[in-house]
């Protein structure tokens, strides 16, 4: 059975008197180590999709299955369970928590799953050497680079070693050169770790890097190659 | 790292607000422990003076006495004078008869209170008395001399070493007159006592209306103001068998004393809570502005797996922080306020000339705190129950944040 599995969901947000269908009769299936993105203009609905799959919003109608459970059908201490147990995020804006380090930052999943300080501390000094983050685990987020905020927030993503690591954008706000980068990296923990990651992007340097690009326009499947 | 110290490195996020508010928190709480410290010290002098003077901390009457001051409710006390003084705590036991009367000077006459005393234990207890010398004071319990209210003095135009008259009214219901001359002058400050005050020894007076060894009152002054309610059942115990006398505590005693400490106290304690309440709100205000400032940060605690009961924990935790520190700060301040209050006090007659007289009675000009530390802890707990009151609102706030929409927002 497929990690990720959506059968014709459909998202639709209200908004004043109108309704705006984000996503629209949405089929897709994504299996265990895949490197997919959902590639788009802007509107298409790739964030509200990767918010369903993320278990951080429930589809309208349809239904969607992660590594077995029905996110349609979760109530909301489920769902953020589902989110610490299968899922890491990482976003456009990095997101890191300001007052903490970025080891803390990495950290802070496996802190929520309580696991044992020296353990979790071990895990993303390894990931962070993974990730040539090497001596800078004390740094606040403000003295590292967007490109340095950004590996921390994969870290912070891969450390409970989640299902999936969905990613918005993720290089939206770095250069080519460190986007560039950061995907071989991504790719890399892809291939030598089995993570599945679901991108999404309009980035065509992003998308050259994909295995796997599934195309939307308004909320629809246009291709999927 | 944990919740506990995430709580605190976000408190540190916005210092000088953070700092404001401790400040807040802190500053009220030395406040209140101040002065409620500085309050319960005058309180307690004010009593102590007011009873020495007055009824005593506990005192035994004739049923019904304290209602109409019938000058017949007398009592013999037999061996209770003894009895009570026995009792763990209790300083002396003064045996008073009141009687109303005429005194007459050559040229003018008042109406008296003629207070009949023990000379010795009287003396040691009352802090007017101490004023006087060995000469200036009643030499035995049945001599002639007598102590005047300076004003009643006065008014009478004698001077010490003369003599005058004084009138009573017999048991059997005739006047009768006796002479006696002014030994001592009583300065109280409290018009009505320096008015009318006259003391003499116990037995001339019960002598003189013919109820020999009879008292209107036993004032039973104690060692400790403090230990009144301790001593009062052994007191009790001891009016068991003598049905027609009651014992009262000072409370019941001088309600008026009684009456205004506790309103003054009201208007005080109304002012703690008015502030209470007023920091309260500010730890609202700036808890809720600090969730409100991380709405965005808190949809991506939410993202990476938090739940909303981690995130209203969160919260909590630093309102709690915010209340412990204040707490411990304040209360440090606090008992510094006290130090001072006590060992310095607030010297009166800078402000006010003349004496200073409360619910009749006179007290000392030095305001002094004294230490009410059960009371100190339980504000302290109080404020620490205030920040997390004051959590509430911002933590159900929190974790109404949908993660999906807070990480659009910008
Ligand atoms: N909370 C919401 N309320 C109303 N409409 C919404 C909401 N979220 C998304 N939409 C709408 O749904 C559609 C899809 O939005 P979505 O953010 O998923 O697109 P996107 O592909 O991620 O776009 P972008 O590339 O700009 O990030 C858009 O038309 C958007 O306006
Ligand atoms: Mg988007």
């Amino acid at each position: 059975m497929a990690l990720i599995s959506l059968k014709s969901v459909t998202k639709i947000y209200p908004l004043g008197h109108q309704e705006v269908v984000a996503v629209d009769e949405f089929s897709l299936s994504i299996d265990a180590g895949e490197f997919v993105v959902l590639a788009g203009p802007s509107g298409s609905g790739k964030t509200t999709l990767l918010n369903m799959i993320g278990c951080l919003d429930q589809p309208t109608r349809g239904e969607i299955w992660l590594d077995g459970h029905d996110i349609g059908c979760a109530s909301q201490k489920e769902l953020s369970d589902l989110r610490l147990r299968k899922v890491g995020f990482i976003f456009q804006d990095y997101n890191l928590i300001p007052v903490l380090t970025a080891a803390e930052n990495a950290e802070f999943t496996l802190m929520l799953q309580q696991v044992e300080k020296k353990q979790r501390r071990k895990r993303v000094l390894d990931l962070f050497s993974a990730l040539g983050l090497d001596g800078l685990e004390n740094r606040k987020p403000s003295d590292l680079s967007g490109g340095q905020q950004q590996r921390v927030a994969i870290a912070r993503a891969m450390a409970s070693g989640p299902a999936v690591i969905l990613a918005d954008e993720p290089t939206a706000s770095l250069d080519s050169q460190t986007s560039e980068e950061l995907l071989l990296l991504m790719q890399k923990l892809n291939e030598e770790q089995g993570a599945t990651f679901v991108f999404s992007s309009h980035d065509p340097l992003v998308i050259s890097h994909a295995k796997r690009v599934v195309r939307l326009r308004d909320g629809r499947l246009e291709s999927d190659q | 790292m944990d919740l506990l110290t995430l709580a605190w490195k976000n408190l540190w996020r916005s210092r000088r607000r953070t700092l404001i508010t401790l400040a807040a928190l802190t500053f009220s709480l030395m406040l209140i422990q101040a002065f409620h410290n500085l309050s319960y010290g005058v309180y307690s002098s004010m009593i102590d003076s007011g009873v020495r003077a007055g009824t005593g901390h506990l005192v035994v009457y004739q049923d019904g006495y304290l209602q109409n001051r019938d000058e017949k409710l007398s009592f013999d006390p037999q061996n209770l004078v003894a009895e009570i003084g026995q009792i763990d705590g209790v300083e002396a036991v003064l045996p008073r008869l009141y009687l109303p009367g005429l005194a007459q000077s050559s040229r003018e006459s008042r109406s008296i209170l003629l207070t009949g005393v023990d000379p010795v234990h009287e003396r040691k207890t009352n802090p007017f008395l101490r004023q006087l010398t060995d000469q200036q004071w009643l030499l035995s319990l049945d001599g002639r001399e007598a102590i005047l209210g300076s004003r009643l003095l006065k008014e009478l135009q004698l001077k010490r070493g003369h003599k005058f008259v004084v009138t009573l009214q017999h048991s059997s219901g005739e006047l009768v007159s006796e002479m006696f001359r002014v030994r001592g002058v009583i300065k109280t400050g409290i018009k009505s006592v320096d008015r009318s005050l006259l003391m003499v020894g116990q037995a001339r007076a019960a002598e003189l209306v013919g109820t020999p060894d009879r008292v209107h009152e036993l004032a039973v002054i104690l060692k400790e103001q403090k230990s009144g309610h301790g001593v009062f059942p052994f007191l009790q115990d001891l009016l068991e068998g003598r049905q027609d006398l009651e014992g009262l505590t000072w409370e019941k005693a001088m309600p008026n004393l009684y009456n205004a400490i506790r309103l003054d106290y009201a208007s005080q304690k109304f002012i703690f809570v008015i502030m209470m309440m007023i920091v309260t709100i500010g730890v609202i205000n700036t808890l809720l502005m600090s969730v409100m400032e991380r709405f965005r940060e808190f949809g991506t605690i939410l993202a990476i797996g938090a739940s909303h009961a981690k995130l209203r924990t969160l919260v909590f935790i630093e309102a709690l922080l915010l209340g412990v520190v204040s707490m411990v700060l304040g209360s440090c301040f606090g008992a510094l306020a006290t130090w001072y209050l006590q060992a310095v006090g607030i010297d009166m007659r800078n402000f006010i000339s003349g004496s200073l007289e409360f619910g009749g009675v006179v007290f000392d000009p030095v305001l002094r705190a004294s230490w009410d530390l059960p009371w100190m802890i339980k504000i302290s707990f109080y404020l620490l129950l205030l920040s997390f009151i004051a959590a509430i609102y911002p933590s159900i706030k929190a974790g109404r944040i949908s993660p999906a929409a807070a990480m659009r927002h910008h």
